[in-house]
């Protein structure tokens, strides 16, 4: 049956259209260009990228280095939930961090039901939309993202770029080296819902609250310029 | 889904009664609009980047073969079960046989228009599986028994009262209040997470296909379909044909018009690619994809006169900014899609016998078109069908009669303006003392919601233009 129905519509489709050469089409594409990307919020890219997290819905917080991000996540976890545990993914990045210098016990693997944090070291951050980027695999398993209550996120100063189509190329780049992963998964937000009454609510089926941390030197005055007075860090 | 089209008319009226709902549905008409206008205003150029989503869409339909072929070859290559199926019943059979094979009994449903347009569940339930929808709209109504009312908010027509109702009785849970919007979602959560871990089988849609990397993007803001395309064992992405796009690029250009449009976002909270199967050091995902390609007459409209109406996106906004959709709400429309892109696929994707009357639910506004993300020319298309309807003696005789009346009437201008003039003249004087008419002979349709205001004086444009004209202004 689908054998049929396959070359039928491909039969089709050729009727209509006009024999072209693939390298002509390709050329025909090239010259089509990509679209703009959306007006930035500030020049500044990793102020523009804050900025985003937060109107995201997310939460930011600045680490000058892994000990720092450590301490940040610890004091979280404390925060929120009274915990040092933590998901993690079997990412050579998070194995090699100082762990117990901020009291934090990570699990290394994929999380379940009922973890009530997860972290997720970010391939990219996208400073037009506010998202972070991951990729599935051991590193890290798609339902980290998905399953816990908060979902905690690491990027690194140097992985923000500034629009959708510099992440592709990044992307492109990556998956030439190590092949397509099962799924990428731009992330902008804690999950949510305006089904009932249009009214938004955070946490539909997925983690409730997100939280950024953006791990390098970055000026203090950055993260305040993001907030823009809105005092929304963590 | 069964196709009840053709009650357009008592439907709409009937609707038009329901105060509450008439009155949530003006809130939507209001909102999101106003969601949508400052969402693109804040992207910069949106009329570029429409035309520059056009323009990939005519190429990519003009090398349609080309790119779903890439587009087949990539996911083959990475693991996937790719199938064509012509119609909605090979749809729902082909589901059922992948689910069988896997002994499944338990399936969890990502937002998916293509399999309300098939009827998937229904098939699936018969045959005596435990089918659920996770996108908590689609949750909501599956559970009261209805169809949806919006493409992108399907629960929007029901109250918190409602839906606090609904949960109550399905729900054993016990005594609780249930009484804020956090608390429905909250319960919603809950047990749909258990059924999201239990489940045999995920079923998804996707926004697109990108030829290049053989992948298909899924969009959404609350994860029920990120959940539905992790957890299970068995991923079945059912989709159609068209949605292909070459790169990843044209896709990210697809998603910034589909999300300003659909909720006034710059981005949703979840945009995912998938690829495929687990890989080879995958800890977690499916052990089996298969994307099931639909054509069910789209490769009809492609040949046609209506070929356009493929650039679809499913975004919604030219429901929320529908005078006709916002009076009369989306099951008026007897269907799946309602509103403008409805009224245009519906006939197409049914037969215009059946839903006739769709196309003529249109006030030729042309606010549709003005928001289109796709540059989709809907008034056209909307008159064009009607020409259709006209051309196969679809509407009822005195129409017919009335409309060729008119075209009679219209091509004798001296007459037409006598008549006109004199019919003004004698409803001025006749509603004179009241000034407006509470019934008219051959406007029961027009008196019936409201009166009808008598002519002031002065006579027609015509006669004033020409009095004018005669008096030497040539302002006039």
């Amino acid at each position: 049956m689908a054998e049929s129905v396959r070359a039928e519509l491909f039969a089709r489709l050729r009727e209509q259209e006009t024999s072209v050469a693939p390298e002509q089409i390709a050329r025909a594409l090239a010259a089509l260009g990509h679209a703009q990307p959306a007006r930035a919020t500030h020049t500044d890219l990793h102020t523009a990228f804050l900025a985003n997290v937060l109107a995201n819905k997310g939460t930011v917080e600045l680490a000058r280095d892994r000990g720092a991000a450590v301490q940040a996540i610890g004091r979280y976890l404390y925060q929120r939930f009274r915990t040092h545990k933590l998901v993690a993914g079997n990412d050579p990045r998070l194995a090699a961090m100082p762990w117990r210098d901020g009291g934090v016990l990570p699990r290394f693997g994929a999380a379940e039901n009922g973890d009530s944090a997860a972290l997720s070291y970010a391939r990219l951050g996208v400073a037009e939309t506010g998202a972070i980027v991951t990729y599935t695999g051991r590193a890290n398993p798609g339902r980290n993202n998905l399953l816990p209550e908060d979902h905690l996120v690491l990027i690194n100063r140097e992985d923000v770029v500034s629009t959708l189509e510099d992440a592709w190329a990044r992307i492109r780049h990556d998956t030439a080296a190590s092949g397509w992963p099962r799924g990428i998964q731009f992330i902008a937000g804690p999950s949510s819902t305006a089904d009932v009454e249009a009214q938004l609510v955070m946490g539909a089926h997925g983690p409730r609250r997100w939280h950024v941390i953006l791990v390098g030197d970055t000026p203090a005055e950055v993260l305040a310029q993001a907030s823009g007075g809105v005092g929304a860090t963590s | 889904m069964k196709l009840a089209s053709n009650e357009f008319m008592q439907a709409s009226s009937a609707a038009l009664l329901e105060e509450d709902k008439a009155q949530r549905r003006s809130l939507i008409g209001q909102f999101l609009p106003l969601a949508r206008d400052a969402a693109a205003s804040a992207y910069g150029d949106f009329d570029g980047l429409r035309a520059h989503l056009k323009r990939v869409r005519r190429h990519t339909m003009a090398h349609l073969s080309h790119y779903l072929e890439q587009f087949e070859e990539a996911a083959v290559q990475h693991g996937n079960q790719v199938h064509f199926v012509a119609d909605a019943e090979q749809l729902n059979s082909k589901v059922l046989s992948i689910c069988q094979a896997h002994s499944a009994r338990r399936v969890a449903k990502g937002k998916s228009m293509v399999t309300e347009e098939t009827g998937l569940n229904e098939l699936l339930l018969k045959a005596g599986l435990d089918v659920l929808e996770t996108d908590l709209g689609e949750y909501i109504i599956q559970q009261a028994g209805e169809t949806p009312s919006h493409i992108v908010g399907p629960a929007l027509h029901k109250s918190l009262a409602e839906i606090r109702q609904l949960f109550l009785d399905k729900h054993t849970l016990g005594d609780r209040d249930l009484e804020t919007v956090s608390e429905v979602v909250e319960e919603a959560r809950g047990v749909l997470r258990e059924k999201f871990l239990a489940a045999d089988v995920g079923i998804i849609g996707a926004n697109a296909l990108i030829a290049e990397h053989g992948t298909s993007m899924l969009v959404t803001n609350e994860g029920n379909g990120d959940l539905c395309a992790n957890l299970p064992p068995v991923l079945i992405v059912c989709t159609t044909f068209e949605r292909v796009l070459p790169r990843a690029e044209d896709a990210m250009a697809l998603q910034r018009l589909l999300v300003r449009s659909a909720t006034g976002q710059p981005q949703t909270c979840y945009t995912s690619f998938y690829t495929g199967p687990r890989r080879e050091d995958d800890v977690d995902g499916p052990l089996e994809t298969h994307i099931i390609l639909l054509d069910n007459r789209r490769s009809d409209i492609l040949a046609s006169d209506y070929s356009e109406m493929l650039d679809c996106i499913r975004c919604g906004a030219c429901l929320n900014h529908c005078p006709i959709y916002i009076g009369v709400g989306g099951h008026a429309y007897g269907w799946v899609y309602p509103g403008p892109m409805g009224s245009v696929l519906t006939p197409l994707l049914t037969s215009l016998e059946q839903a006739h009357h769709l196309p003529n639910a249109c006030t030729s506004c042309g606010r549709c078109a003005e928001v289109c993300p796709a540059n989709i020319p809907l008034p056209d298309l909307l008159r064009d069908l009607r020409q259709d309807e006209s051309v196969q003696q679809l509407k009822p005789a005195r129409w017919r009669n009335g409309l060729r009346l008119h075209a009679w009437l219209l091509r004798h201008p001296g007459l037409y303006r006598n008549l006109t003039g004199w019919t003004m003249s004698v409803l001025g004087l006749l509603g004179k003392r009241r000034g407006a008419f509470r019934r008219l002979p051959f406007a029961g349709g027009w008196t019936g919601q409201r009166d009808f205001p008598a002519p002031e004086g002065g006579g027609t444009f015509m006669r004033q233009y020409a009095a004018r004209r005669r008096r030497g202004g040539k302002r006039g």
